[in-house]
């Protein structure tokens, strides 16, 4: 349940930590709350400091505090129903940044992070994320 | 398909049943109901609840070693159907139930044998102890001189029979609007 003003951790290694929601895209069913897999525009609260060498190069994003960008839901604190009929709950809020393309701004992800995003289109991030529940069987 | 053990009262969760929580780190807590989970969200510690299976277990109330405990575990090499396998396994359940049920209670009639035995040692001493300050008296007879009176019994005329005529459905008193 991510709705405006909810602050999320960042957990890959764009350079945001904190973010705070400030829309929800494309949720016209859910009463304005976003969930696992869910666009959101954020602003970012909190941010790893840009390094000298990161400034210098052209090619590297620089994300700083107060920079408004997209980023996609991938755990949350409120349990959700999975298919299956399990009921999962994460401990905290978590998002991903994107870029305009809805392409991942990091490289890598640290956390787990839901499944349910696989179902959604995001098999990148599940793909690239160290863990995820429930886990993947590639084989069934 | 799996069955779960339930984090804090390790009773069997079914699918669909119950909740999971999953930490940060990715571990996985699974509960059979809310009551278990908000003991958890409460930072229970399921050894020290006295209803939980871990407590009933820590505190020597159930059995711990037993070569039947041992067939329930997590096996986590998948198996090809097979017919004969499903009806054995079956059948060997059902024996090893049976079994289990009367370890159980040999072992419940053991440690309520050694309860009682401490039950009535303690009772023992509790009597030593107040022996002393405990003195007994001969309950107190009092002698009645009068013997206690009989009741008379008064007699009460019956009335006679009315002359007046019952009102038909009416009501006999006053009307007042």
């Amino acid at each position: 349940m991510i709705g405006l003003k909810s602050t999320l951790n960042v957990i890959d290694n764009s350079g945001a930590l904190l973010v705070e929601c400030v829309n929800i895209l494309k949720q016209k069913v859910n009463n304005g709350w976003g969930g696992v897999g869910d666009e959101i525009v954020c602003v970012v609260k909190r941010a790893r400091p840009v390094s000298a060498a990161a400034q210098n190069s052209v090619t590297a994003v620089k994300v700083r505090k107060g920079d408004v960008r997209r980023a996609v839901i991938v755990r949350t604190r409120k349990s959700i129903q999975r298919p299956d009929g399990r009921i999962i709950r994460f401990d905290d809020n978590a998002a991903v940044l994107l870029n305009n393309k809805r392409e991942m701004l990091g490289t890598r992800i640290g956390g787990v992070v839901s499944a349910d995003l696989r179902m959604k289109g995001w098999g990148k991030i599940v793909s690239l994320a160290p863990k995820t529940y429930p886990e993947l069987r590639l084989n069934a | 398909m799996r069955i779960e053990k339930c984090y804090f009262c390790s009773t069997n969760v079914y699918p669909g049943h119950g909740s999971a929580f999953v930490r940060n780190d990715a571990k996985v807590f699974r509960f059979c109901s809310s009551k278990c989970h908000k003991n958890f969200k409460m930072k229970r510690n399921p050894r020290k609840v006295r209803w939980t299976k871990a407590f009933r277990k820590a505190a020597g109330k159930e059995m711990t070693v037993d070569s039947t405990i041992d067939f329930e575990k997590r096996r986590n090499v998948p198996v090809r159907y097979d017919r004969e396998l499903v009806q054995t396994t079956i059948k060997a359940m059902k024996r090893i139930a049976e079994v289990k049920a009367r370890r159980e209670r040999a072992f419940f009639r053991h440690r309520m044998a050694a309860a009682r035995e401490k039950q009535r040692a303690h009772r023992k001493k509790m009597l030593e102890t107040t022996k002393g300050s405990v003195t007994l008296h001969e309950p107190m007879v009092v002698e009645s001189s009068e013997p206690t009176k009989m009741r008379e019994k008064i007699k009460v005329p019956v009335k006679a029979k009315t002359s007046l005529i019952q009102g038909e459905g009416r009501s006999m008193g006053m009307d007042i609007d």
